[in-house]
């Protein structure tokens, strides 16, 4: 076990646990074991497990049903219906209609179920390419070091240049709006993050023992890799993952409000914030205000359930 | 210090032509030829061939970037589509404003410093985990949701509690920025209060960010050896944590505010949107609705080189206060 | 008879964890006097370190507390001053040095800055006094060309350079009580001996009582007059050096003994490491905090505490087992036995 030699008392409570596991007889607590441990007693992080899981299982459940050809929304979300708006400033929440209706009678509660599936497909697509492509770059930038590292930092400085959400701003200008490019451009250029903290990670571990006793038995550089560096490098990845879903969501949102997001008439949080703008000045609450919140507490969720999870995970922090 | 600032100086310039290299990439490389959306829609293929001549644009790349570095070392960012004007023109117009509500912004951020450090300090306490839980909420906040419901708020709503329970004629917090560009904050007072509001929106976000930041360096600091060597000698609390502990917890802090700049930049250029309020942001934004290329990459390309120079000064600023920076990593 | 400087009685320091109440520190009583050096040895976790944070009051709190006992100073009981008090007590009475050098020094204040706090905050000193005295007392604790060395910054100094400037920063208000806890852990091998005679000669220099935690025993028969020998918060045995190592009492002290190295002797003896693994300090029993890895347990230990049994001059024990059966069991351990032909 590493130890840091400093603080002597987190020395000694790292003793007592690890002695208090092997002598209640149950086996070491893993990793995972005392990060879930940890996260536990987070009461923020489990706020933000709890609106996560919503979220997942809401967007999913749309997605599947959205493949299936089924609508799980109680009304087509974006069917106009002009009864419902009838002085063309839509109508209050009510029992039909739980989030009220916007200024052309469509239905906010459907088109905020289905405009949790966009949130969800863009978090997750987008941290997965940007992910991938920082698996693929940052190992071996760290691992072989040389012009192959150089090379990788100097691009991942230069994409660290630009102020984000402009690059985003100007690389969705020449692609032009759309639900696929928003997840290409915030993955795309989110891959810097991720490399960085992978090699990193890896120039850390690189040099520790038992990557040497690895090397020593003959093992190949991808076998050391994937098999002693990675797994020991990943919890400030998952962390990072946990915040990048998150602000990917607020991109997303963002690039929709600004109008070069998602294209109507299909919903977004953010299309459907920047839409209603208008109305809730006119003093019809209900149709940014519904969106408004799921959109501000599902990031909440991902920031406060990542911010628990570095804290879980940090070895400086253990008590 | 001086090798230090050379060093640094040098990684700046190789950062410069990168961007210079990607941005364009960006603007000539791709399909969506430009001289095609400078001649219009209906133009005949002589005329985009034409324009594409006199653009430079059937020359070998190379030869592209070499004249588009020139031209940028001489300020020209080249033509708006939309406009007819120089792009540098546009920028100077509008670079007062978004620098005010900028720098207004980070004076407004900084309120997140004592915040975190009194969080940390009573950790666990009541204010603590309300500090911490609104630290938190604040954050995820996308801009432009708080801007439109503190635009409701102030411009909206409060003005019609005031004007039915005082009886008065208020019309809520000025709209209008100042004009005047190159003074951070004019004198004029209905400009300053133009800059309340969309400062506020941009600023406490920052602001629940830093706190958040400061409190988690700051724990991290006080656990530390060597506070624990300074309450060893006697000293009192006050100055372990003012003198021992502030200096290093700042610094971490110093570098995340600089590399949060590149938020605050692209946040003010939402936070512009939202209040429809003059600047680089709305130039943007605007130029985005035109598809006016020039004006969106010069805009992005000038705001890169704002937040790459002031990313070096603040990187100058934490080697003055951290002497490990200075000599070697 | 030296001026006795400290009697610390029946110490008890404890953590309030979520897992539970770790007792730390379990009525642990020693004295210190005048120009002596007292050695605390065990391993990690038993209790050394805290012991020591304990007398300055530095235990972190929460999760820590010392729940009972005194700590008398020149008559003085530490336990009941104020903050203000025990401020002035700090650095100025009673001085610590820590483990790791690398991480006890500020790493944002320059070396002389730092010395010349204490002396500022403690002697009333102009700055400009205290930035000579810091440069006097970095020359003293042997850091060559310490005029210019004083106004570096830590990172410029090497390991055993930054322990000497903690020693000087130690010293420097003339401290009754000088506590070293590891000071030699973090360093090379060949750094340990010069800090270790560092703190010899400032203990010569300035007559401190010298408190030396440590688990290397050998430290401590070179330099210490007596030995506390610590194990799960409890002392297990107490005694001047000789009496210590020569007539061991208590198994766990035999076990540590018996892991030392020895070149004195012809015959060769092998090391033995002691069985098992140190205790939870969660889940301690009642009794010997030994028992369980001590190979010579009685049922009662588990739950009797015994004790103080006198052995010899000023030398104690805590164990169960009658001392002539104890005498009997220590003639078989290798160690012994040559001792004994």
């Amino acid at each position: 076990m590493a130890r840091s030699k400093g603080d002597k008392i987190v020395a000694d409570e790292a003793t007592a646990s690890d002695s208090q596991a092997r002598a209640s007889g149950e086996k070491a607590l893993g990793l995972w074991g005392d990060t879930w441990r940890r996260l536990r007693r987070n009461k923020l992080a489990v706020v933000g497990m709890c609106i996560i899981s919503v979220f997942l299982v809401v967007g999913m459940a749309t997605e599947i049903a959205n493949i299936a050809g089924v609508n799980l929304a109680p009304y087509d979300p974006n069917q106009v219906d002009y009864k419902l708006s009838p002085t063309g400033l839509g109508s209050p929440p009510s029992l039909t209609h739980p989030f009220g209706t916007d200024y052309i009678g469509r239905d906010i509660f459907s088109r905020c179920l289905v405009a949790t599936r966009i949130s969800l497909i863009v978090g997750v697509i987008a941290v997965a390419i940007a992910v991938t492509m920082g698996l693929a770059l940052g190992p071996v930038s760290g691992f072989y070091g040389g012009a192959i590292d150089a090379a990788i930092m100097r691009l991942a400085d230069v994409f660290f240049a630009y102020p984000y959400i402009l690059f985003v701003l100007l690389i969705m200008t020449i692609l032009g709006p759309g639900f696929v490019n928003v997840f290409l451009a915030i993955g795309i250029l989110s891959w810097a993050t991720y490399a960085r903290l992978v090699r990193g990670q890896i120039l850390s571990i690189k040099t520790m023992e038992y990557v040497e006793a690895a090397r020593a038995q003959g093992a190949s550089d991808l076998r050391i890799i994937f098999r002693h560096v990675l797994p020991n490098s990943m919890a400030p990845i998952y962390v990072s993952m946990a915040m990048g879903v998150g602000g990917a969501i607020v991109t997303e949102a963002t690039l929709s409000y600004l109008g070069i997001g998602i294209q109507p008439p299909n919903a977004s949080w953010g299309k459907m914030i920047a839409d209603y703008v208008t109305y809730f000045q006119a003093g019809r609450w209900w149709m940014l205000t519904f969106p408004s919140i799921l959109l501000v507490v599902t990031v909440f969720g991902f920031i406060s359930f990542g911010n628990g999870l570095r804290d879980a995970t940090d070895p400086k922090l253990k008590e | 210090m001086l090798a230090y600032i050379v060093r640094r100086l040098f990684q700046l310039i190789i950062v410069l032509v990168g961007v210079t290299i990607i941005t364009f990439i960006i603007m000539f490389a791709v399909p969506g030829n430009p001289a095609r959306l400078l001649a219009g829609k209906d133009a005949t293929p002589a005329k985009i061939a034409l324009i594409s001549h006199n653009l430079g644009l059937d020359r070998p790349l190379y030869v592209q970037y070499y004249k588009f570095v020139v031209r940028l070392l001489h300020g020209d960012l080249g033509q708006s589509y939309a406009v007819r004007q120089p792009v540098m023109q546009m920028i100077k117009q509008n670079v007062g404003n978004t620098a005010q509500l900028a720098v207004a912004a980070v004076l407004i951020e900084m309120l997140g410093i004592p915040l975190g450090v009194y969080s940390a300090l009573r950790q666990y306490s009541f204010w603590d985990t309300a500090l911490t839980t609104s630290a938190l909420v604040i954050w995820g906040i996308p801009v432009f949701v708080l801007g439109v419901f503190l635009e409701q708020f102030f411009w909206v709503t409060l003005p019609h509690w005031v004007n039915s329970w005082f009886g008065t004629m208020w019309t809520g917090l000025p709209q209008t920025p100042g004009r005047n560009v190159w003074l951070i904050f004019p004198g004029s007072w209905t400009s300053v209060g133009a800059l309340v509001l969309p400062a506020f929106t941009l600023g406490i976000l920052e602001v629940a960010y830093i706190s958040y930041m400061q409190r988690a360096a700051m724990l991290e600091v006080i656990r530390s050896d060597y506070i624990r060597t300074a309450r060893a000698k006697g000293l009192s609390e006050r100055k372990v944590v003012l003198k021992h502990g502030l200096k290093n917890a700042i610094i971490p802090v110093m570098t995340i505010a600089g590399i949060d700049l590149g938020a605050l930049m692209g946040g003010a250029i939402v936070t512009e949107t939202v209040f429809n309020r003059p600047g680089l942001g709305l130039m943007i934004y605007n130029a985005i609705g035109a598809r006016d290329l020039p004006v969106v990459s010069g805009g992005v390309l000038f705001a890169t080189l704002v937040y790459v120079v002031a990313n070096l000064i603040v990187d100058i600023a934490y080697a003055y206060v951290d002497p490990r920076i200075r000599l070697g990593e | 008879m030296a001026e006795r400087l400290l009697e610390v009685t029946n110490l008890s320091t404890q953590f309030f964890t979520y897992a539970g109440v770790v007792k730390a520190v379990n009525g642990v009583s020693y004295t210190l006097d005048r120009d002596e050096t007292l050695g605390i040895v065990g391993e990690s976790g038993s209790g050394k370190t805290v012991a020591a944070l304990s007398l300055m009051r530095l235990v972190p709190d929460p999760p820590g507390k010392v729940v009972d006992g005194t700590m008398v100073l020149k008559g003085r009981d530490l336990r009941a001053l104020n903050d203000e008090e025990m401020r002035a007590v700090r650095g100025n009475d009673i001085a610590m040095i820590f483990q790791d050098p690398m991480t006890s020094l500020n790493p944002v204040f320059k070396i002389g800055d730092q010395i010349a706090e204490a002396i500022r905050l403690h002697q009333g000193k102009s700055k400009r006094e205290a930035w000579k005295m810091a440069a006097e007392l970095l020359a003293r604790v042997g850091i060559p060309d310490a005029q210019s060395r004083v106004k570096q910054f830590p990172h410029e100094f090497s390991g055993g350079m930054r322990q000497r400037a903690m020693i000087a920063m130690a010293i420097s208000c003339n401290p009754d009580i000088l506590i070293a806890d590891e000071p030699t852990t973090a360093l090379d091998v060949t750094i340990q001996a010069q800090i270790i005679d560092v703190v010899r000669e400032m203990q010569a220099q300035f007559h401190s009582g010298v408190i030396l935690i440590t688990h290397d025993l050998g430290v401590v028969a070179e330099i210490a007059d007596k030995v506390m020998v610590m194990y799960g918060g409890r002392t297990v045995e107490y005694g001047p050096v000789d009496g210590v190592y020569y007539n061991a009492q208590h198994p766990y002290t035999w076990g540590l003994l018996g892991s030392l190295p020895r070149l004195d002797l012809a015959e060769k003896t092998r090391l033995t490491p002691i069985k098992g693994q140190p205790p939870n300090l969660l889940l301690l029993p009642a009794g010997c905090p030994f028992s369980g890895r001590c190979g010579y347990e009685r049922p009662e230990c588990r739950d009797n505490w015994p004790e103080l049994e006198i052995v010899g001059t000023e030398h104690g024990v805590h164990c169960q087992i009658p001392q002539a059966e104890r005498l009997e069991l220590r003639a078989q351990l290798p160690r012994f036995k040559a001792q004994v032909a």
